[in-house]
């Protein structure tokens, strides 16, 4: 495990990753290390299930920082991302706070003077003994380095992003009370996005930018030769090369490689020895989630049962695309 | 090595890719982290600070090896040098055949010579490559410059060269090590000559200042844009949806009346010990109803088509939307767009609706719509009319619409054709006018997202 806290090169970050059961490419790497050195968010775009937010886990994991999760949704305001005042907690301590209150201002003799000594303890109320810290102020407060993912940026709304900006250029936040709190280790911070909508260009500015595309078979199948041991080797190629082959589909969902993990673990469950007709079936609804994805890719199985019956089982997964165009 | 950077840069800019200076900045000091040495790395630091869109990133791939190059073209082989005298004498022989100029390429071919810079300028001035500056010509103009080396002739006469030598009595392995090693050859050459079209494009693109195309192409008018250009313009209308959307999402946040927000009230207030002086709300949806009336006959092709996709992009925004489209009746088509991408959906509808010659009839459709679904405007609806009402000297059916205008909160008319042409001819536009509350002139994009925008705002 890492003791500084910081990957040192881009061949560490891969090897740190990789201990975290992270497979990264080169491009993951190295934009994951560039964002460290430069202090600057990385904004991590793609489909959904490709791992984004598994890569923040991951480099939270290989640099053994605490990973603090803001999950983004509509209406997501900064109460509920960055701090909130407890006013409950507060009205209670002046309630339970009343004598003692009434003791401090009893020797007063004007309402002028009164006042003054009520000013002199108001900080009490307003310190951060009362201050519901949120995720972002808690990765801004933190005494230790910490990994902060923004998850599904794109979810929240576009004000929300602005106000994200002075969190994300300064790392520092102002609480009018307070006055303004700076980050004592600048965090990592990790921003996924399902492209369900354009982010503002500020916002792009400010962050590194990573693609993450569903990978080729080669790293598919380390992926769930990784996360799936029990599969037999043959039989992970063989669903991998399906699932490769049902992205080349025009569908609504492509299956991800989280989906296709969940398949090839269903695989084991079953105890499935091979990739027959009748496995595929009971188990493609794993793998789409859409009823017309579903149908769609069983029509072509059928029809390819009519056609050719004694092809060799697991040949016809490669067939797939090509049918489809000639449709 | 900067400057080159700063080139790279100013050509991405003119390939369409947005990148700001405080980018450009975090580029050279990603670099400065990384250095130049591991190529890959290099390249992985340009892209990750530069590119934030996926779509720009083939641009960027495209660009990157043209400025940082991919490396040197395939070596040129020298096939002189391993031929015995009585080789190179037949083959000095058979190169006599051939006139003056093509000798000098089959030479430069068998010596295994590569271009000079001067020779690639010279060929690039010569089929127009300085005036090039998208990187869509640049097979075009790698192909000029093959047909200025007369590369086709040259390939002919080394086809006789070989021939000759064999009834001269060349050895048949030989030969045909030879038509290999000179068939590499002109690879490499072609290549070479594909490399500095690359590069000299690009360079020009970095020259050529970021001219505001999407903007140009927003103010063109619908009927002058090519499909290219239309292709462009679909994503743009994406990206102004999305920008439409978050607008729309400020104006509700500042809504002034509705649910009390007790939380939020409270939270407020605690500066005033509890006592709401300020009040606060949940915030309002304001969902406008939309009713669309789109005439997709020829004329009104382009304009409908983007209408429609940006009504499509706005859905979600818009969810109460009833769409129409007519040509000589008129048909429901929001099934069409459920379910389906845009792209998909309009096509599906425009194939469905094949434009006619002269058969508009707009108060034919008028009459389909009040009697089968007047009762998707109400008062909240806002009626939205998309045509240049050329009738074809139809009945207007003016009481229908009078009818419907009335129905709806209110009615707004889009027509793309410039309001001095409005009442020639058969159109039918001065009757019309008089029944909507607004009329606009829509021919450009730009002026379509700013009706959309003012279609989004409350009546206030």
């Amino acid at each position: 495990m890492n003791t500084t806290s910081a990957f040192k090169s881009i061949e560490e970050t891969t090897d740190s990753l990789g201990g975290q059961q992270y497979i990264a490419n080169d491009e993951i790497a190295t934009t994951v290390y560039l964002s460290q050195q430069l202090g600057k968010p990385l904004l991590t775009e793609g489909p959904a299930g490709v791992g984004k937010t598994e890569l923040a886990k991951a480099v939270a994991g290989s640099l053994d920082r605490t990973l603090i999760r803001l999950q983004c949704y509509e209406g997501l305001d900064e109460t509920k991302a960055l701090y909130e005042w407890e006013y409950a907690k507060q009205l209670l301590y002046t309630q339970l706070l009343r004598d003692q209150l009434q003791q401090t201002l009893a020797g007063a003799n004007s309402l002028a003077e009164a006042a003054d000594r009520l000013t002199d303890e108001e900080d009490v109320f307003f310190s951060m003994r009362f201050l519901l810290q949120r995720p972002l102020l808690r990765a801004i407060l933190s005494d230790e380095p910490v990994v902060l993912l923004i998850d599904e940026i794109d979810r929240a709304d576009a004000e929300f992003e602005a106000f994200l900006l002075e969190v994300l250029s300064d790392f520092q936040v102002s609480v009018p009370e307070l006055g303004t709190l700076a980050a004592n280790h600048v965090p990592i911070v990790v921003l996924t996005s399902n492209n369900t909508r354009e982010l503002s260009e500020a916002l792009k500015r400010r962050c590194l930018y990573l693609f993450i595309d569903y990978p080729s078979l080669e790293q598919e199948l380390s992926v769930v030769r990784l996360k799936v041991p029990d599969l037999a080797p043959q039989m992970a190629r063989q669903a991998v090369e399906l699932v490769q082959s049902l992205r080349q589909i025009d569908l609504r969902k492509h299956p991800s490689i989280s989906e296709t993990l969940d398949w090839a673990q269903a695989l084991v469950t079953l105890n499935s020895e091979n990739l027959d007709r009748k496995t595929l079936e009971t188990t493609l609804s794993v793998l789409l989630k859409h009823e017309t994805d579903l149908r769609k890719v069983q029509r072509q199985l059928g029809r390819m049962d009519g056609r050719d019956d004694d092809e060799d089982e697991t040949d016809w997964d490669e067939e797939l695309p090509r049918r489809r165009r000639i449709d | 090595m900067e400057e080159r950077i700063v080139k790279f840069i100013s050509a991405l800019r003119s390939g369409g890719v947005r990148v700001s200076l405080a980018e450009s900045a975090d580029a050279f000091s990603a670099v400065d982290n990384l250095g130049i040495q591991g190529r890959d790395a290099f390249r992985l630091s340009l892209r990750a600070t530069l590119v934030k869109d996926a779509e720009s990133l083939p641009t960027f791939e495209e660009l990157f090896p043209l400025f940082f190059g991919s490396g040197e073209p395939p070596p040129l082989m020298n096939l002189m040098e391993d031929l015995t005298e009585e080789e190179a004498n037949m083959l000095a022989q058979a190169l006599q055949e051939f006139g003056q100029r093509l000798r000098e390429m089959l030479e430069r071919l068998l010596r295994g010579e590569e271009l000079s810079q001067e020779e690639l300028d010279a060929l690039g001035q010569m089929v127009g490559l300085n005036h090039a500056d998208d990187l869509r010509y640049r097979e075009w103009m790698a192909r000029r410059m093959q047909r200025a080396l007369q590369f086709e002739q040259v390939r002919k006469a080394m086809q006789e060269i070989m021939e000759l030598m064999a009834q001269m009595g060349m050895n048949k392995e030989r030969l045909d090590q030879m038509r290999q090693l000179i068939a590499q050859n002109m690879d490499a050459l072609r290549e070479q000559l594909r490399q500095h079209a690359g590069q000299r494009i690009a360079e020009n693109m970095a020259e050529q200042r970021p001219e505001d195309q999407l903007e140009g192409l927003m103010d063109r008018p619908f009927q002058a844009l090519s499909d290219s250009d239309m292709q462009k313009l679909r994503q743009e209308v994406r990206r102004l949806a999305a920008l439409l959307r978050s607008r729309i999402a400020l104006r509700q946040k500042r809504a002034k009346t509705g649910h009390l927000d007790a939380k939020a009230t409270i939270r407020a207030n605690l500066k005033h010990g509890g006592v709401p002086f300020h009040i606060k709300h949940r915030d309002r949806t304001l969902k406008p109803k939309l009713v669309v009336i789109c005439d997709i006959s020829t004329s009104m092709r382009h304009c409908s088509e983007l209408m429609l996709s940006l009504l499509y992009e706005l859905q979600d925004q818009v969810s109460k939307s009833h769409a129409f489209a007519f040509i000589d009746h008129l048909e429901y088509i929001t099934p069409d767009f459920q379910g389906n991408r845009a792209n998909e959906a309009i096509q599906q509808v425009l194939i469905r609706m094949p434009p006619g010659y002269y058969s508009t009839d707009l108060g034919h459709s008028l009459q389909n719509f009040a009697d089968d679904y007047l009762d998707t405007i109400d008062h909240r609806t806002t009626l939205i009319v998309v045509g240049d009402g050329r009738n074809n000297y139809n009945d207007p059916r003016l009481d229908i619409f009078r009818k419907m205008a009335r129905r709806s909160r209110r009615t707004l008319w889009l027509n793309p054709e410039m309001p001095m042409l409005w009442g020639t001819g058969d159109s039918d536009m001065l009757d019309y006018l008089p029944l909507c509350d607004t009329i606009l002139q829509v021919s450009t994009l730009s002026e379509l997202a700013a009706a959309v925008d003012q279609l989004l705002v409350e009546k206030s």
